[in-house]
């Protein structure tokens, strides 16, 4: 018997009177110590199949048909309280976000107490708070967080997010669970802490004989952590079978194209950019940037955000800039378009130093940006018109005109014409994203600022939109800088790739020779800790001791 | 390249607001009393059965009537129809509510949008500028004001307005500094866009639902504040009819003779009640935190 079955499971949700199925006819089961995926992008119904087993789904939602078998009996037929006990004790949940799963205001310890308190009194035991804090302890040493004492007294915001998804672990772990559903653990943290936390739940799966059903959009997560996967596609279950079988002789299209979208760290499908042999267009000269938060009576607090940068991007080259969060990339970027000021150093376009230029800012038509978040970076309340029309008029081209160059504009993104008259919310996030492009564009630069243009877009739609900027530097003869966190990504994207470690550039070269003998140990350990999805790339990576990996994992309390 | 298989299906920003909207029965009870409040105001003549009444009447045969068929909420002092007064009263009401917020409110989300998008010196004198203001008790200004000059509804419209607008310039500053720090405005001004045209374009269309719900919500608050200076004696002066001063002429006759204060003050508080529960409705439409 399976320890759970989802049979032909018909979900709907109701919001205004209108009705949408969000799952139709999903069957899918977990035998007991299996570890199950659940892949698809956003909006497949990934999080609401989960939600249903949880029994966690709003009260706008509506099981139309099917049943959920747990130990073979159906969770459906059950009371609210008989689920409930369920929850928290035979299966727990680990969640995306570990920053928001915590109240601010209270200690991990108090979290991790109230936690086992009801589980206790829902299973009508006695404990002491002297007994909890230790069976705490003991499951904080499970996750490998050396100092329980000290992670238990801490406040939510006082540890790194590497430890509170440590700790949200650890609260699942709590009741020991026959089954741990994580949704999308990892995806908010850097990719070395990313790797840990995804080898602990590996490990803890075998130690205790748990099962998984892992909840990603990522693949290479996928490979790492599932034997059997399943793919999702606009509530559907599309594709189902053995990892192996899936990505190595995908049956659907769907699939397919899911696992064709995901660049190459290492192989043959890696895509070398030629490299510009152009003169340097835009210098950098040790460039430092520091932050000073004043303070009246302590010594003023100085932060290095950028170090003693020097680096330059030829014209025609695709630029990559990579790191980890706070590593000073984007600083670096708002430096040179001029938006922030460097501390020391120099800064010079065509061999014109910054400062130089009007105001200490560069000509619009020299630089534009691409922000990371479509949502964010489009005004909501304007449509694609209005906000195209803003570079258009303060770039001295004439009315009449306008209507003509905006329809251009569209094409070269590869949106309709029409489109011009939505709002941003009634566009997909790739193609806000598109709308983006658009609007920089509309400047005549000749470099493109990219800051993480494709993190927050589903793969197939980073290929289209990676597929797009591609073609607009042949058509338009553009400067790429890109700025990004995704390295396998950048192997086939950049021509020239620098990386930033806290400010610091640490390593600089064509990606061919960075990929291939990465000469500073934390680029080692950072290609060593991307989620491929071929045990050949996995074989290809460099090596890195753990004393190594321990250096640059963000870790402690700060 | 297909951007159209990305297609989504989504309905316009109005018709979900409107979906919103209509799926809460206490904000169309609102939107309702409301709409009978303006109606009656604009065409109190005509519904008024002593149109006369609203004026220097006297008639001290009648003078308090107890309500009957004649004068269905009796009849005041000197004898003049109460239901006729209230409806009257309604004018008046509503014209300081549209005085005070027609000064109010633009001055308000003015300093709001300016406050909130530069930082600095700007920032600093209007936020601490609006922050003495608010220092002051909104019916001592009143009481100064109303004794510095005659009692009036002018005067009454300004000694409210004095104030009014500080709550509107914290509101729209605090969501004009948070859209100020949004990719867009960088955008904007990235692609050479001036103050006026990111002020005017791209951050105040993101302020116009908080701004229309306090706007509602303050209505309320005014009719009520306007009902207290009339009650004191400093807001329009007889024989104009106002809610708050036949309250306060009422008074004397309680508790025998309860019409005088009992009809005006239900006018009161249905018109209060009106504004407030529009005012939610619309603040649960928009999805905003006032």
């Amino acid at each position: 018997m399976d320890l759970l079955e989802i049979r032909n499971l018909d979900l709907s949700f109701t919001s205004y009177k209108q009705t949408a199925h969000v799952l139709k006819d999903v069957s899918l089961k977990i035998a007991e110590g299996q570890r199950v995926a659940l892949i698809g992008e956003t909006g497949s119904g990934k999080s609401v199949t989960s939600k249903a087993v949880l029994n966690t789904l709003p009260g706008n939602a509506s099981v139309d048909a099917g049943q959920i078998l747990w130990r073979g009996e159906n969770l459906l037929d059950k009371t609210e309280g008989q689920r409930e006990a369920l929850k928290g004790i035979e299966m727990s949940v680990v969640m995306q976000d570990p920053l928001s799963s915590f109240n601010p205001v209270f200690t991990i310890g108090r979290h991790l107490e109230d936690v086992l308190y009801w589980a206790d009194r829902r299973s009508g035991r006695k404990s002491t708070s002297k007994d909890r804090r230790e069976r705490i302890a003991q499951t904080l040493l499970k996750v490998q967080l050396a100092d329980p004492e000290r992670v238990m007294r801490a406040y939510p915001s006082q540890l790194s997010g590497g430890m509170r998804q440590r700790v949200l672990i650890a609260l699942a772990l709590m009741n020991k669970p026959a089954l741990l559903i994580a949704d999308e653990p990892g995806t908010a943290l850097d990719v070395t802490t990313q790797d840990e936390i995804l080898r602990l739940i590996n490990e803890l799966v075998a130690e205790e004989g748990l099962s998984l059903l892992m909840i990603t959009h990522n693949l290479g997560v996928v490979r790492m952590t599932a034997d059997y996967v399943y793919v999702m596609r606009k509530g559907e279950i599309v594709e189902h079978g053995p990892l192996n079988q899936i990505f190595d002789n995908p049956q659907t299209d769907y699939a397919r194209e899911l696992i064709g979208a995901i660049p190459p760290l290492y192989g043959e499908g890696v895509k070398d950019q030629p490299a510009s042999s152009e003169p340097p267009m835009l210098q950098l000269e040790n460039v430092t940037k520091t932050f000073t938060a004043k303070h009246i009576l302590r010594p003023d607090h100085v932060t290095r955000a950028v170090q003693d940068v020097s680096l330059d991007i030829r014209k025609g080259e695709i630029f990559g800039l990579a790191g980890e969060s706070g590593s000073g990339k984007t600083t670096v970027a708002r430096m040179l378009m001029g938006i922030m000021q460097a501390s020391s150093g120099r800064i010079t376009i065509d061999g014109v130093p910054l400062e130089a230029m009007q105001g200490g800012r560069v000509d619009r038509a020299l630089a534009q940006i691409v922000y990371q978040n479509p949502g964010t970076s489009l005004n909501p309340k304007r449509t694609v018109a209005q906000t195209l029309s803003v570079p258009l008029n303060f770039s001295g081209l004439e009315k009449r005109a306008h209507s003509h160059r905006m329809e251009e504009l569209l094409e070269l993104v590869g949106l309709p014409r029409h489109y011009q008259a939505r709002y941003p919310h009634e566009l997909s996030g790739g193609q806000k994203q598109r709308v983006a492009i658009a609007r920089a564009l509309a400047a005549n630069p000749r470099l493109l600022v990219l800051d993480e243009p494709t993190s927050a877009l589903d793969v197939s739609v980073q290929k289209r939109v990676i597929k797009l900027l591609e073609d607009l530097r042949g058509e338009l003869g553009l400067t790429y800088l890109f700025i990004s966190h995704d390295l396998s990504l950048m192997r086939n994207f950049c021509s020239r790739i620098a990386i930033m470690l806290r400010g610091e550039l640490v390593e600089q070269g064509t990606p061919r020779e960075v990929f291939a003998d990465p000469q500073h140990p934390y680029t080692r350990a950072l290609i060593a800790a991307i989620p491929v999805i071929t045990d050949a790339e996995e074989a290809a990576k460099p090596l890195v001791t753990p004393e190594e990996k321990q250096r640059f994992l963000v870790s402690s309390a700060a | 390249m297909s951007a159209s298989s990305e297609e989504i299906k989504v309905l316009s920003a109005r018709r979900m607001a409107w979906m919103r909207f209509s799926a809460n029965p206490v904000a169309i009870m609102g939107a309702l009393m409301v709409a009978s409040v303006i109606l009656a105001a604009i065409f109190a003549p005509v519904i008024a059965p002593f149109p006369d009444h609203a004026g220097a009447v006297i008639d001290f045969r009648n003078k308090h009537a107890a309500p009957d068929a004649t004068y269905l909420l009796g009849a005041d002092k000197v004898g003049r129809d109460i239901l006729s007064r209230v409806i009257f009263g309604f004018r008046v009401s509503l014209l300081l509510v549209a005085g005070v917020l027609i000064v109010a409110v633009p001055i308000g989300g003015g300093l709001g949008l300016l406050a909130g998008y530069f930082s600095g010196k700007i920032e600093a004198v209007i936020t601490g500028f609006t922050n003495v203001m608010l220092a002051i008790p909104p019916l001592v200004m009143a009481l100064a004001v109303g004794n510095v000059l005659t009692p009036s509804l002018t005067n009454a419209m300004i000694a409210i307005a004095l104030l009014w607008w500080t709550w509107h310039a914290r509101l729209v500053y605090r969501v004009s500094k948070s859209v100020a720090a949004e990719d867009f405005v960088e955008a904007a001004r990235l692609a050479g866009a001036s103050h006026w045209h990111i002020l005017t374009r791209e951050i105040l269309p993101n302020c116009i639902a908080v701004i229309s719900v306090k706007t509602t919500l303050d209505a309320a608050f005014i009719i009520l504040f306007g009902a207290t200076l009339s009650f004191l004696g400093l807001g329009v002066q007889p024989p104009t009819p106002d809610l708050g001063t036949m309250v306060a002429d009422g008074r004397q006759f309680l508790p025998e003779r309860w019409w005088g204060v009992l009809a005006p003050g239900l006018a009161i508080f249905y018109a209060t009640l009106g504004f407030n529960l529009l005012g939610d409705g619309l603040r649960d439409m928009f999805d905003v935190e006032v």
